[in-house]
């Protein structure tokens, strides 16, 4: 992934794209559904309807802009941002139930709060792994929302800053402040898990 | 100090972490993924060729012309009757009096 050859043909299925090649379309589609689908699913805490109609028009959105796409960056940066754009509006309308939600969680004392200690004995022996993945996906689906794409784009995409940067409208060192914050977050929410993941 | 502040900004999450993140991978997109899109494309593309009679935009602008034509058509006529002659006034003021004369006489007085 994320090769000089791999981009070229990306630019090219792009072109075909915008004459109206579904076959190209499909193959785009192929390619990159995993990142699109999953990027959406880490945003929005979980999988159900709303993940997939949401990466679906990420990718619509990728067909009607086809003939105005202009080989600025790499083809994975520019359809990161389109998915940001859309994530970001889903929680703008629709999906401020769900960051309410977040907050509530927040709020509740069942979440690690104060029993770090006990956590930290028993993690590393007695955790299954089931566990150990809810409290992770619980502390990321915790953060704000721009912390939580960032973490996502360098951790899951491997994507460097500068392009973690394009992607999110931001500057470098904005990038780089919201990446230690959410690093203080999670340090701070899973710091008794620590050592149960290997 | 300088370690610290290269795991901060340069290495991102740390070691730590993105071992524990590592364990919760993103979720694959389901095997219907790519033909679910393509169906929603071809569905998308069928209403915007076959649907520009069906818009609801056309539709406004037919019913509106519609009840304008109605409207002219009903006020044409109307207007055009409302141009009565001279001689018909007067046979009607006349009917009128007669009308009035009769009541008169009929009432004694």
């Amino acid at each position: 992934m994320g090769t000089g050859q791999e981009e070229t043909r990306d630019e090219d299925l792009m072109a075909q794209i915008a004459k109206g090649d579904e076959e190209a379309f499909r193959q785009l589609i192929e390619r990159h559904q995993d990142r699109v689908y999953g990027t959406v699913a880490k945003m929005l805490g979980g999988t159900g309807p709303d993940v997939e109609e949401l990466a679906q028009e990420i990718f619509l959105r990728v067909w009607r802009a086809a003939s105005r796409y202009e080989v600025k960056a790499k083809f994975t940066t520019w359809l990161m941002t389109i998915t940001r754009n859309l994530v970001f509006t889903f929680f703008d309308s629709a999906g401020k139930k769900r960051e309410k939600l977040h907050e509530t969680l927040e709020t509740e004392e069942d979440f690690m709060g104060g029993q770090g200690g006990s956590l930290k004995r028993t993690a590393a022996d007695e955790l299954s792994g089931k566990e150990l993945a809810e409290a992770v996906e619980k502390a990321c689906a915790e953060l704000p929302r721009t912390q939580r794409m960032v973490v996502h784009l360098r951790q899951y995409e491997g994507m460097e800053f500068e392009e973690i940067a394009k992607v999110m409208g931001m500057s470098l060192t904005a990038v780089k402040a919201l990446m230690f914050r959410a690093r203080e977050n999670l340090r701070e929410k899973l710091s008794g898990y620590f050592g149960a993941s290997n | 100090m300088s370690k610290e502040r290269n795991e901060q900004g340069q290495e991102g999450l740390g070691r730590e972490l993105e071992g524990l993140l590592a364990s919760v991978p993103p979720p694959k997109a389901p095997a219907w993924f790519a033909a679910k899109t393509l169906a929603r494309l071809r569905a998308e593309k069928a209403e915007q060729r076959g649907g520009w009679l069906r818009i609801p935009q056309w539709k406004w602008l037919a019913a509106g012309l519609g009840i304008a034509l109605l409207v002219f058509g009903i006020l044409r006529p109307e207007r055009s009757s409302l141009k009565i002659s001279d001689a018909e006034v007067y046979a009607a003021l006349n009917a009128l009096v007669q009308e009035d004369e009769e009541s008169r006489w009929w009432s004694g007085l």
